[in-house]
């Protein structure tokens, strides 16, 4: 054991460089599958983990007033149930800021099924009449805090000075402001107080079922045993886990991707530097076998020797992790992300197991030949290949400089290396294209969020403002481009379990600008608009028609086009306002969705129109898709850092490969009268050229799948392909010459010393 | 071919250190085959000196390639003191080399990454020292062939004569009883020539068996004995010191084989 561990020492010591690179590289793909690990648990936990804590129900249902809740209990599969609670439209006030909430009513003893999971301070108590609980997302979107004097408003204007005494998460719903109105919980007598006459008053029932698996059928049967009329509108399960993941798990599978992508690479890279160490090295092997390693020692040696850098990487990757994931995440505006959830230990160790095995894995065949290594060895210094090809012979005899022909020549006369080297860079470089594609794609939405469909900044609803007052206010505002009345009414589809959002926006002529990605915005009523998620949800194509209860009124719907539609999970129908009107529907309340001129922030626009307004509008702000960027961006230099480093060991690989197969031809040349300078040059020719190559290859290729693959996301996640963008022509142009610049730099130490070396010792015996 | 009935070059059998038998190396390439060594009848006492002669391309280096296992033998018997080792495994001779035979090459062979003291406590480590009596043996080495002030020196930076020095106390580190020496005065100047040569005779003196491959009439005239060889055979076998060491009609000669 001593032996093998003193030349693994010496072995490291006198390739510092390269070993720091491999564990770098390892290190690197650690905390990018572990960042990612952590993004997907905390997509998908904060749901599954409420679920459980709060035994949650699988199905919420709005029942109209007096309708029988307790039949609803009788369904088969239903084993529990929550409620009904009293609950009721209001808004709450604190200072000029009025948020719409859902007041509900319920008892100081907490429910079996649906229960509350009080992050802060208490649950409802009879001692304290005139307090609230806040649900925790909604109470940090409108900040606020335990304690605070809040005031209620109903419908009818009659208001109520409440105390928040608890915040608490449930698994009722999703998130603020994902999920619309927030809720507030109350005692009974609050809720009598701010709707006193209980006309607007329904019932919310919650069922928990045997199987979750048959949510469906069971909103079918109740759907139709109680009528449509009846149940008002029907939520499940799957919306509230989608909704809380949504946007996270598409960063955590897209780091995931890029991980293994990554680890991939890594694989391939540290194979390569490990043959290529073991092809410059065999003369030592050999003199070590002279000396009595046995082979399984040598084999071992070199395996012990990667699996100690894999370890020294994975254990810096996981401190990297550990000391970068929480303060990244950490620092993340809120909703962003709802919980940031360590992965479990389990998660922790695969990753740390997988990496070290693939690297194991990866040393094993360059292991393997170094252990067969003859220890009399005739190691064969010339290259294979003698002979200059047609083409050099051209060059030269054109009077390219002999040094560059030279070199260019030398990359190729070892073409297995080559290949490796070529190939190993090359994916590296395609990676970090579609990795700049989607930073491109992402700076794309954050310039112009228009073409994703968020042309409005904010919407503004009339608060305490007749409509026409309220119209003229917004249309006055100097910050605002263009005005869209809308309205948002929910669908409940009769042979679907969900609820769809559908929008009206834009009077007759007059269409709100969403990016249509495919067919043609609606002009005339009864035309619409679909993004991607529900043409799929309802088999539908463009062209096709769709009959659709709105409010009780079926209304027929042509579908022209397909829009891009980051929001409500991408599930969403689009159509003029006078639709509506036409088809006979009493037409809800009207907002107004307001697109700003160009350089106009979303926020001093909101603080003027308040102000303007005398805080009466009620305006708020679209979700920023800035809020996501700033980490995909952060995430995506990290990666392109680690791809660079393997590129550069493979860089590394490449030179030291290539300078053991010269040495000789270097030695003759001088010998013939090259300069020392002109060796150089041949030398360092020979890597850049590689990388050139490469970098080119890798680029184009990347290129080609960038736009595919993010279309591709967008389209699984319901936005809609086309929103893929390509690097800027710049970016590429860096990219490829960094690659190629760093080739050169990574060739010319050693060429360096080649060059310098005394031309006998190189000649050698 | 049994090794019983034929009778063995010098010595006798029952001290021999080393015994082959009709040792013979067939080289196959590009259909060609090149007969290297053709039956060789060797024997190597435990505590003698044997100098190795003959032109270039006379198959002495192979000879000593296949004594120490470095080389597989195409057929012939290898006997190590009294245990026949010509068929064992890659692993089983690098056992046997490590605490058994010591090697000395004419292109010195020093780990390239390693120091001075790396290359020799490498070699006492592997045979099984702990670190502090590889380190003392290091230090008694080097001390006696001049170079303990080169403990930490990268190889690439002594001469030529200090790196064959280093080798050698390498190839010593574990009291190995035979140590094979091929051309190691080959890229040498006349001062580092004989100082090897003075170290090698110190290791004879110490009753380890030498084996030399050697051009040099000075390095061989040290020998107790100088084998020559001839295209791959053994020409001649003659002790040096005896009166009839210039006489072609050697007694020791007993077999040429074609």
């Amino acid at each position: 054991m001593r032996a093998p561990l003193r030349w693994i020492r010496a072995d490291l010591r006198a390739r510092k460089g390269q070993a720091l690179a491999v564990i770098l590289v390892i290190a690197g793909v650690v905390t990018a599958l572990l960042l990612s690990a952590t993004l997907l648990e905390g997509a998908t936990n904060p749901w599954r983990s409420l679920f459980a804590q709060t035994r949650g129900a699988q199905i919420w249902m709005r029942l109209a007033p007096r309708t029988d809740a307790r039949a609803v209990a009788r369904i088969s599969g239903v084993t529990a149930v929550a409620g009904p609670y009293a609950t009721t439209a209001a808004t709450l006030v604190q200072g000029p800021l009025r948020s719409q909430v859902e007041l509900r009513a319920m008892q100081p003893a907490m429910p079996a099924v649906g229960r509350l999971l009080i992050r802060r301070g208490s649950w409802l108590r009879r001692s304290a009449p005139g307090g609230v609980v806040l649900e925790a997302s909604f109470a940090q979107a409108v900040h606020a805090a335990l304690g605070a004097r809040v005031v209620l408003e109903g419908l009818d204007g009659s208001s109520v000075r409440v105390r928040v005494i608890g915040i608490a998460d449930t698994s009722d719903q999703g998130f603020y402001p994902d999920q619309t109105p927030g809720l507030v919980w109350a005692l009974r007598g609050v809720l009598h107080q701010v709707e006193p006459i209980g006309g607007h008053t329904d019932e919310v029932v919650g069922l928990r079922l045997a199987n979750p698996a048959a949510t469906g059928l069971a909103v079918q049967q109740l759907v139709t045993r109680q009528g449509s009329g009846e149940v008002l509108s029907v939520s499940t399960w799957t919306e509230v886990e989608q909704s809380m993941a949504r946007g996270d798990p598409l960063l955590g599978l897209l780091l995931a991707l890029f991980g293994l992508g990554a680890l991939g690479t890594a694989v391939l890279a540290i194979a390569s530097a490990t043959g290529g160490r073991v092809l410059v090295q065999l003369q030592d092997l050999a003199t070590l076998k002279t000396l009595g390693f046995t082979p399984a020692q040598v084999m071992a040696m070199v395996l012990a020797e990667h699996a100690a850098l894999g370890l020294a990487g994975c254990s810096a990757g996981l401190l990297a992790a550990r000391e970068l994931t929480i303060p990244l995440l950490r620092g993340l505006p809120a909703g962003v992300l709802p919980a940031v959830t360590p992965p479990p230990a389990g998660w922790l160790v695969l990753i740390a197991c997988g990496t070290e095995l693939a690297v194991v894995l990866a040393t094993a065949v360059p292991g393997w030949r170094a252990g067969r290594v003859q220890p009399m060895i005739a190691v064969k210094r010339l290259p294979p290949s003698g002979h200059l090809s047609r083409l050099a012979r051209a060059a030269l005899l054109s009077r390219f400089p002999p040094a560059v022909v030279l070199g260019a020549r030398a990359a190729f006369v070892r073409r297995l290396p080559a290949a490796l080297t070529v190939g190993g860079l090359a994916v590296s470089m395609a990676m970090i294209m579609i990795g700049l594609g989607f930073a491109a794609t992402v700076d794309d939405v954050q310039r112009h969020p228009a073409d994703i469909g968020l042309a409005a900044a904010l919407t503004a609803g009339p608060g305490e403002l007749n409509a026409a007052r309220a119209r003229k206010i917004i249309a006055a505002d100097p910050q605002v481009a263009a005005v869209y009345p809308s309205v948002k009414v929910n669908a409940l589809l009769p042979g679907e379990t969900t609820t769809i959002t559908t929008l009206g926006m834009g009077a007759p002529g007059r269409p709100y600008p969403f990016h249509v990605a495919q067919g043609r915005l609606y002009h005339a009523p009864g035309e619409a608009v679909a993004s991607e998620g529900l043409l799929e949800v309802l088999h539908l194509r463009i062209g096709e028609f769709v009959r659709m209860p709105i409010e009780g009124v079926p209304v027929i719907f042509h579908i022209v086009g397909r829009i891009i539609e980051p929001e409500y999970d991408g599930q969403v129908l689009a159509y003029s306002l006078d639709t509506l009107s036409q088809a006979g529907v009493a037409t809800p309340p009207v907002f107004y969705s307001l697109v700003l001129r160009p350089g106009v922030g979303a926020g001093p626009a909101r603080s003027r129109l308040l102000a303007v307004s005398g805080n009466r509008l009620d305006v708020a702000q679209a979700a920023d898709p800035a809020d996501q960027i700033g980490i995909v961006r952060v995430m995506i230099s990290c990666l392109i850092v680690v791809l660079s480093l393997i590129g550069l060991t493979s860089l590394f690989t490449a030179s030291a490969v290539g300078l053991r197969d010269q040495l000789r031809d270097v030695a003759v040349l001088r010998a013939m009268g090259l300069t020392p300078l002109q060796v150089m040059t041949s030398l360092v020719t020979s890597t850049s050229l590689l990388a050139l190559i490469a970098a080119a290859g890798g680029a184009v290729a990347g290129l080609a799948l960038s736009s595919r693959l993010i279309n591709l996301g967008a389209q699984a996640y319901g936005v809609g392909g086309g929103i893929g963008r390509a690097p800027s022509a710049e970016a590429i142009t860096v990219a490829v010459a960094a690659a190629v610049v760093a080739a050169a730099l990574a060739a010319i130490l050693p060429a360096r010393r080649a060059a310098l070396l005394p031309v006998a010792a190189m000649l050698g015996p | 071919m049994t090794g019983q009935a034929r009778p063995i070059a010098g010595g006798q059998a029952g001290t021999a250190l080393l015994r082959t038998i009709g040792l013979t190396k067939v080289f196959r390439g590009d259909g060609v085959s090149v007969r290297a060594v053709r039956g060789v009848d060797l024997s190597v006492s435990k505590g003698e000196f044997v100098a190795v002669m003959g032109p270039s391309g006379s198959g002495k280096s192979t000879l000593l390639h296949m004594i120490g296992g470095l080389e597989p033998a195409t057929s012939g018997e290898i006997w190590l003191d009294g245990q026949r080792v010509d068929g064992l495994s890659q692993a089983r001779w690098a056992v046997l080399r490590r605490h058994h035979i010591g090697f000395v090459f004419q292109v010195f062979n020093l780990v390239s990454n390693m120091t001075v003291a790396d290359n020799v406590e490498l070699s006492a480590l592997l045979g099984g020292a702990t670190r502090r009596q590889a380190r003392a043996r290091r230090e008694e080495l080097l001390g006696e062939l001049g170079l303990a002030g080169k403990a930490n020196a990268a190889p690439a930076r002594l001469s030529g004569g200090e790196q064959q020095r280093v080798a050698l106390a390498r190839a010593l580190a574990n009291h190995p009883g035979l140590l094979i020496a091929d051309e190691p005065t080959g890229n040498l100047d006349g001062s580092n020539t004989a100082d090897v040569l003075r170290l090698l005779g110190r290791v004879h003196e110490q009753g380890q068996s030498v084996l030399l491959v050697t051009h040099d009439a000075r390095a061989a005239s040290m020998a107790d004995r100088v084998l020559n060889l001839f295209d791959g055979m053994v020409a001649d076998d003659a002790p040096v010191r005896a009166p009839a060491r210039s006489s072609m009609a050697a007694s020791g000669v007993l077999r040429l084989r074609g």
